[in-house]
């Protein structure tokens, strides 16, 4: 839970993807994922735990969502760092549930996470670090 | 038989259901029959039904090295049945080379086309299947020489395709083995599937309750109330056969029941 201020603040994405705040748009929101991360030289078992990791952060924030409103996915890019940052809008937004299912495993995966309720809005933050390659070689 | 898999091992040329002498005699003497123009038709059928069980083990020789892959044990020895029927059909003794050398490549082809028939939830393109196997195989190789899991560029530096291309395999790895939830594990017994390891409530247990709660009401009843209920519940009489042997008339039993349960029912509530 550490902070991912420093690279989502005051920058502007570098890839915003909107879509129907409804779960049959995940898998369209993974398959970006996957592909922005492969791009970023990430290693398929990395790339795997991204696409797990955001489908997570979809499950915590959609129940929440209204209907007919987005949801917007901001992908911020780096070498060997991708952030990726999940909102929606709701009115009726709780606190986030720090002992669901969802929350665990997306912890768990990510190198950092965080889970925002500011007003009606429901922000999900994750950023995943590659691997450093040279560490290993 | 189980030593002759061990002795043979990795080879897969060496059948095991063909790896001893007698066995191997027996087949040829079959396929001289099956071969034999001269012969009864019956004989023919009969020297091809020995052919197949007797080359079976090699078979579930064949299947055995797929298993864990998703696909039950035995749907696999069936299409591998399959190739094997295939192979006693069309083989040529006067080639020279034995049976089971050339049935075994066409059991494990039928086998994996089983796989990239079967196993697909979605009809993905030929070219991804392949693309996708050849992603697994490289993944498994770079793991290795690399220590760590390979990146999409290294896998398709490997492959020798674009990273575009690897991409797209991997998101086909999707499409792929959807296995029902409910599949089984796949171990000994594959027929135990996951819904028959669950535990349920036991729905006796409720009757406990029940049975404990109306005891009282029974003993309460009057003697030839109780004696009717014991008859036909108990007993599994018939109303008429009550009717004879209590000595009153079906219709009055059939009326002396309905108002007894009816009473035990109304009294079971008043305690509830």
């Amino acid at each position: 839970m550490s902070s991912t201020g420093s690279i989502t603040d005051g920058r502007r994405a570098d890839v915003e993807l909107r879509l129907p705040a409804d779960s049959a748009y995940v898998s369209v929101l993974r398959t970006t994922t996957a592909g922005l991360a492969a791009r970023l030289d990430f290693t398929i078992d990395d790339i795997e735990d991204l696409r797990i990791a955001v489908g997570e952060a979809c499950a915590m924030v959609l129940p929440d969502a209204d209907p007919g409103s987005p949801l917007l996915a901001e992908f911020f890019l780096a070498p060997s760092l991708l952030t990726v940052r999940v909102t929606v809008g709701g009115s009726e937004i709780g606190k986030p549930d720090y002992d669901s299912f969802a929350w665990q495993v997306l912890d768990t995966l990510a190198s950092s996470a965080s889970a925002e309720v500011d007003g009606d809005t429901f922000v999900v933050t994750l950023t995943m670090e590659a691997e450093t390659l040279e560490l290993r070689l | 038989m189980t030593a002759d898999i061990n002795r043979d091992g990795g080879a897969p040329g060496e059948a095991p259901s063909a790896g001893n002498e007698p066995n191997r005699q027996r087949s040829a003497e079959f396929f001289a029959v099956l071969h034999d123009p001269a012969a009864a038709p019956s004989r023919h059928e009969s020297a091809r039904d020995g052919l197949v069980h007797l080359h079976l083990p090699l078979v579930q020789h064949c299947a055995r090295r797929f298993r864990n892959r998703g696909e039950p044990y035995e749907d696999l020895v069936q299409v591998g049945t399959i190739g094997l029927l295939k192979s006693i059909d069309h083989f040529d003794a006067e080639r020279g080379v034995e049976f089971s050398t050339y049935a075994t490549p066409t059991i494990i082809g039928e086998i994996k086309r089983h796989f990239r028939d079967k196993g697909w939830a979605i009809r993905v393109p030929r070219r991804l299947q392949e693309l996708r196997m050849q992603i697994g195989a490289a993944t498994g190789e770079l793991t290795q020489d690399l220590g760590r899991s390979p990146t999409p560029r290294e896998l398709a530096g490997r492959i020798g395709c674009t990273v575009e291309e690897v991409i797209e395999g991997l998101e086909s790895n999707n499409a792929y083995a959807t296995l029902s939830l409910d599949a089984g594990d796949d171990h000994e017994d594959s027929a135990t599937r996951l819904l028959d390891r669950l535990g349920a409530d036991d729905e006796h247990l409720e009757h406990v309750e029940v049975r404990e709660s109306i005891k009282p009401l029974l003993d309460a009843l009057e003697p030839r109330e109780k004696k009717i209920l014991l008859l036909r519940f108990f007993k599994n009489m018939t109303q008429s056969q009550i009717a004879e042997e209590i000595g009153v008339s079906q219709m009055h039993v059939s009326r002396l029941l309905t108002r007894t349960l009816a009473q035990l029912r109304e009294s079971l509530h008043d305690t509830a």
